[in-house]
């Protein structure tokens, strides 16, 4: 009796049933089915399954593993302090140039995201084109200006890997861009004006005004391009396949292959546990950091 | 003075400079694509290389469309994104009404809401993909595009929820208000009050949902066998693996118009995009 004192059009659980539905039945459902999965040596679909670890331990046995945690660390890396950097730069720029109502800084701004909105396969196969060593590569024409004859950008293992972060860099920092040309957007111009006054130079401005704004933003930043990279998969597969052998293979790349190459569902789901496993501690991280940033 | 307007004159220069980089660096490897893909066959390894080709030919884009199978792939894509972005917003459309307008009556269930929704979409679909391959292979449900787009969906309901929540944050309650004053039950004063207010936030949500899923390639790439059913993000792949250095324009070519809707999509409407993206970031 007492739930009819609330008329049912008002109860937010029925207006959110088509979306929790859908979530529950092909969101959160699969993913705990990873997590039993992973406990089992499930191979082929339809083969009966073993409840067991043996999964985690071949997965932590192999000697694959520690390669691949090695690739995707150095990726990852990289990716981070490349995007966050760049990212930084174009935004201070955009946001100064705006100031100084220079034209053209909207432009600019619109160029860096063009990239972004590039399916990742095609921006895979767009560097693939820029690094052909056959012939029809500009990087290679570039090379062998500077004195490189023949060389190898995705053959050998050492620049395969730096060529894939560059591309990954160059996708992804237009979204750190955006994030803190927006977080810099928040920052009151008269606190600007009140450092100059106060004799700041522009370097000065930046490091006592702009960074400790962007505090927030920063971390928030950190959190959705780390797990934007781990996640990583599209691009790399058309760009270098995760080769020469596996120099390139990061940890998506390497799930993949573990459960469609060699049909290893059980260990595959292994490594895509720990791949959720960080997401989702990224996530809260990020639950963290988000209520105490003030709104805007 | 004039020293002060000298400084600025050299920092409006610098930044200039910085321009440029930026420019070419982020416009010469797609202007460079653009160029393969004009180019005649025997000018791919021209040498030195040239930016304009000598004999600019659209003949990539004609071989392209018409002897192979990307239009079909374009085409898949588009009904796979259609039928996400309607199914996207129609289920977005009330979970946003329940946390914009009615009242929770345990005020962290609502946070529990969003934040659900927010890590859901941290997830790589490549985790979920797993057990999906296998679920679908059991009920036959491998190579349906049906299936792929309720996927689709489950990845782009939560963040169309989360956009629609903020824009229906800024549309004053006493619009609604007064329509059930009138008479209208909730559904009504959502259909007809609410819908027509939101076309702005509706239409910038739509696009950013059609972008994401213009580019979606694990669910497809694992749920999709059949080549004459790729959206054009996995059929590309296909593509470059039947293609060789001799066919580069072709490939090209490819890129480019596989690129095309999501860049067109992106440019008539960046301002819009841009706004959307800052305004979320900064509310998170």
């Amino acid at each position: 009796m007492r739930s009819n004192r609330r008329p049912i059009e008002d109860r937010p659980l029925l207006w959110l049933a088509p979306l929790f539905l859908l979530l529950g039945v092909l969101y959160l459902y699969p993913m705990l089915d990873v997590v039993r999965l992973s406990f089992t040596d499930a191979g082929d679909a339809g083969a009966p399954v073993h409840t067991t670890l043996a999964s985690y331990r071949a997965v932590f046995g192999s000697p694959e593993f520690g390669g691949m945690v090695r690739v995707t660390a150095i990726f990852v890396t990289a990716s981070i302090i490349g995007q966050l950097v760049f990212g930084m730069l174009i935004a201070v720029l955009v946001c100064e140039g705006e100031r100084r109502r220079l034209p053209g800084a909207a432009v600019v701004r619109a160029i860096v995201l063009v990239g972004w909105v590039l399916p990742g396969v095609v921006i895979g196969i767009i560097w693939k084109l820029l690094l052909d060593e056959s012939g029809s590569g500009i990087l290679a024409y570039v090379a062998s200006m500077l004195g490189v004859r023949e060389p190898a950008f995705l053959s050998a293992p050492v620049p395969a890997l730096v060529w894939v972060t560059v591309a990954n860099i160059w996708r992804g920092t237009a979204f750190s861009m955006i994030l803190q040309y927006a977080g810099m957007k928040t920052v009151p111009p008269e606190l600007y004006e009140a450092a100059t006054v106060d004799g700041a130079g522009a370097l000065q401005r930046f490091r006592h005004v702009t960074l400790p704004s962007l505090r927030g933003i920063l971390l928030v930043n950190l959190v959705l391009i780390t797990i934007a990279t781990l996640n990583t998969f599209d691009m790399v597969l058309p760009l270098t396949g995760g080769g020469p052998g596996r120099a390139t293979e990061v940890v998506a790349l390497y799930v993949y292959h573990l459960v469609f190459s060699e049909f290893q569902l059980g260990r595959g789901a292994a490594v895509a546990v720990m791949l959720m496993a960080v997401g989702l501690a990224l996530s809260a991280c990020y639950a963290r950091i988000m209520p105490r940033e003030p709104a805007a | 003075m004039t020293l002060w307007r000298a400084r600025r004159m050299a920092g409006s220069i610098g930044i200039y400079v910085g321009y440029v980089v930026v420019a070419v660096v982020f416009l010469f490897p797609l202007l460079w694509v653009v160029s393969l893909s004009l180019r005649p066959m025997d000018e791919l390894f021209a040498f030195p290389p040239r930016l304009v080709p000598q004999h600019p030919t659209l003949a990539a884009y004609r071989e392209v469309l018409t002897g192979s199978p990307l239009v079909v792939y374009l085409l898949n894509s588009v009904k796979l994104v259609t039928a996400t972005v309607i199914c996207s917003l129609t289920i977005a459309i009330p979970s946003a009404y329940a946390l914009s307008r009615l009242r929770f009556r345990n005020a962290t269930l609502k946070s529990l809401v969003m934040l659900c929704m927010l890590s859901v979409q941290l997830v790589s679909p490549l985790v979920t993909a797993l057990p999906l391959y296998r679920w679908f292979s059991l009920l036959d449900l491998i190579n349906s595009p049906a299936a792929v787009v309720a996927v689709y969906v489950a990845l782009s309901a939560p963040f169309a929820t989360w956009m629609l929540t903020g824009f229906l944050d800024t549309v004053p309650v006493a619009l609604d208000e007064a329509a059930r004053i009138d008479g209208c039950s909730r559904l009504q004063s959502v259909i007809r009050v609410l819908l027509p207010v939101m076309l702005p936030g509706l239409a910038s949500t739509a696009i950013l949902l059609a972008i994401s899923t213009w580019g979606q390639f694990i669910i497809p790439f694992v749920l999709l066998t059949r080549g004459n059913l790729y959206p054009v993000s996995v059929g590309i792949l296909d593509f470059q693996s039947s293609t060789d250095a001799v066919s580069t324009h072709l490939l090209a070519a490819a890129a480019i118009l596989s690129a095309l809707p999501a860049m067109l999509a992106f440019l008539v409407l960046q301002r819009f995009i841009i706004g959307a993206l800052t305004a979320g970031a900064v509310k998170g």
